[in-house]
């Protein structure tokens, strides 16, 4: 069985305020002392794929694709060392992510996917850059292929496919026939944490890149918005009264009091 | 048939009645269609509908399209994809509009590849200047603001959750109701479900909560979530969550308020341990009152808070709760 699993690179989404400068003459944003990690919701999507791998040993192979105009092998030695067997990085000039939309990044994937036979293809749920959540369903539309959304559980019957879709109430058992499109939703959990032997071995494993004409390409695909401006939000502060007491507990009591007072309850 | 230009809003339903959220993606359609100058219409898709067309007469459409069909009992993506571009086809909408909920995030998409249409996911503002609209959108966790306009029509976006404040409700019920026929079959879906797990939460729900009692990594451990249910019952508050104690167990991952959890924006909202990420504020800033606890005098959250005690929570939150105990009863 061969899964690939779609990891896009980004500047840490837990970094400060600060790190994210806008420039207003390229229109990007261009992150400043934060490093590239790999989007966290992606490595939910990669921890789905070695839970299936785990259950199917024999046989499964799972790839990472990612693309963008400069991946890092450093990052991408996590998913590696997570599990992975190798890495494809779609790797060129004209690929900055601050410039594609999710339509030109779905038609770029699929154009690299395309190149290989595959049993499933998992994405994460939105990349924790622009937060689209919207190239996995692009995949499969693109591909056509079923696809099933916010899944956080999947297991693998032969040929057929059974996810586990988070409902705002509850969940859903769907069933569908590979190959297939599933997004992870973050409910599958943290990404596993790997082991001295595993962390060395990942750097023996391969990475292979391609770059746009290797996918058939020469320029990405049309845009379908036009992003007029970037701003950074104004931050809306309120004036906080704090409590205090000689001990933890009579601040506890006053916040009480003056809840009540202030009609809050 | 109409000739004026028409702005879709897509009426997600919840048992028989309209979603909650509703009215906040009414009001976002209300101000594209002025910018636009096109007219208001809602879509309401399902088994039967007649008990939401009947809500959402309410709020000042001028057209309600309806699709009832057996299969669009309760949500299934594809069928709901097709009933919805058959619905645009006979609407032809300029903008569609839908809540970001779990439904919205996997139906949007759908729509936007099937009809070929660009997508703002998560939109917080809408602007009309010179006869050109803009949505806009929080990215990089918040920390920048990006503004789209669309390149082609019809352009689809969904709408986060309080961003927008609810439409109100008009005395007159208006609206021509316009019945759409689709056909839908079961050899057309790739797709199946075979079962749905309903979790009844024993609490009070999150989503609707006007009382919200929250707790972050720093409660440290699953048990000290019993000190906040205490809190919480005397409240009568829900429970809520940052992200790490959803990751590590400590309490239901649908307890999670956030950009990836669930956006509320309750009366009270009390954040015991959290230390005021742009994640975590993004789902609970715009609640009437905030109320932090956290040991960490520098702690993010204090700066978004109205009420804060610096301190322990273990011992701050039992003194606290004997006394609401005291003034409340
Ligand atoms: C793409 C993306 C999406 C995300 N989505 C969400 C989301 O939806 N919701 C969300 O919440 N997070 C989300 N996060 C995570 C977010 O970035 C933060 O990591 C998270 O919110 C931190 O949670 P916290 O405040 O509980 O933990 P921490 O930041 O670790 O803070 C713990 C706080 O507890 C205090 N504390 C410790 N011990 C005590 C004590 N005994 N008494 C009182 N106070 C104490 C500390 O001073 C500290 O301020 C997301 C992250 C990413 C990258
Ligand atoms: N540049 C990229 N490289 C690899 N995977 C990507 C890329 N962009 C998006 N994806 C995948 O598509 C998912 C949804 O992305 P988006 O629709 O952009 O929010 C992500 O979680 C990834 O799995």
């Amino acid at each position: 069985m061969h899964i690939i699993v779609c990891m896009k690179q980004v500047p840490d989404p837990e970094g400060p305020r600060e790190a994210f400068e806008i420039n207003q003459t390229s229109g990007l944003v261009e992150p400043r002392g934060i490093p590239p990690v790999l989007s966290l919701f992606d490595e939910n999507a990669l921890e789905m794929a070695l839970r299936i791998k785990d259950v199917h040993p024999a046989g499964a192979m799972i790839s990472v694709l990612s693309m963008g105009k400069r991946i890092s092998n450093a990052v991408m030695l996590k998913a590696l060392a997570a599990g992975a067997d190798e890495i494809v990085k779609v790797e060129d000039e004209a690929l900055d992510a601050g410039r594609l939309d999710s339509f030109a990044t779905a038609h770029l994937l699929a154009a690299a996917i395309r190149k290989t036979p595959f049993d499933l293809i998992i994405t994460g749920r939105q990349a924790a850059d622009f937060n689209d959540g919207q190239v996995g369903i692009g995949l499969a539309h693109i591909l056509d292929l079923p696809v099933i959304t916010v899944a956080h559980a999947v297991t693998v019957q032969g040929r057929e496919l059974r996810a586990e879709r988070v409902l705002a109430h509850g969940y859903e058992v769907m069933c569908t026939p590979m190959p297939a499109v599933i997004m992870a939703s973050n409910e599958v959990g943290e990404l596993r944490y790997p082991s001295m032997i595993q962390r060395r071995e990942a750097k023996q494993k391969p990475v292979h890149t391609w770059r746009l004409a290797d996918i058939g390409l020469v320029t990405p695909p049309a845009r379908r918005l036009a992003r007029r401006r970037l701003f950074a939000p104004e931050l809306r502060e309120r004036r906080c009264r704090i409590f205090s007491g000689s001990i933890p507990a009579d601040a506890g009591r006053n916040l009480a009091l003056q809840l009540k007072e202030d009609r809050v309850i | 048939m109409h000739t004026d230009k028409q702005v879709l809003v897509f009426i997600e339903m919840e048992a028989d009645r309209i979603h909650p959220l509703a009215p906040e993606s009414l009001e976002a359609g209300r101000q594209v269609a002025q910018g636009l100058h096109a007219e208001l219409a809602a879509v309401i898709m399902g088994g039967a509908v007649s008990d939401a067309v009947r809500d959402v007469r309410h709020y000042g459409v001028e057209r309600v399209y309806i699709v009832e069909h057996p299969l669009l009992e309760t949500y299934h993506g594809e069928y709901f994809c097709q009933a919805l571009s058959a619905a645009c086809l006979t609407a032809t909408p300029s903008v569609i509009l839908m809540a970001n909920t779990l439904t919205g995030l996997d139906l949007a998409p759908r729509l936007a590849w099937n009809l070929d249409a660009g997508l703002v996911t998560d939109c917080v503002a809408i602007e009309a200047s010179d006869g050109e609209i803009t949505f806009t959108k929080p990215i990089y966790s918040g920390n920048v603001m990006a503004v789209y306009a669309p390149v082609t029509m019809p352009m689809l976006i969904t709408l986060r959750p309080r961003a927008f404040t609810p439409l109100s409700l008009s005395d007159a019920p208006q609206g021509e109701i316009v019945p759409v026929a689709v056909n839908l079959d079961q050899a057309s879906v790739k797709t199946t479900v075979v079962e749905r797990i309903l979790e009844h939460g024993d609490g009070i729900r999150l989503e609707t909560a006007e009382r919200i009692v929250a707790g972050g990594r720093g409660i440290g451990k699953a048990e000290g979530f019993s000190l906040l249910k205490t809190m919480a019952e005397t409240l009568g508050a829900a429970i809520g969550a940052s992200r790490p104690p959803c990751d590590l167990g400590w309490v239901s991952a649908k307890a999670q308020v956030g950009q990836t959890g669930e956006i509320v924006a309750p009366g009270l909202y009390i954040a015991v341990g959290i230390s005021g990420s742009t994640q975590h504020l993004a789902g609970m800033a715009g609640s009437k009152t905030i109320v932090a606890i956290n040991k960490d005098p520098q702690a993010n959250i204090f700066k978004v808070a109205d009420y804060g005690v610096v301190g322990n929570y273990e011992d701050v939150i039992p003194v606290f709760t004997e006394t609401l105990v005291e003034i409340l009863t």
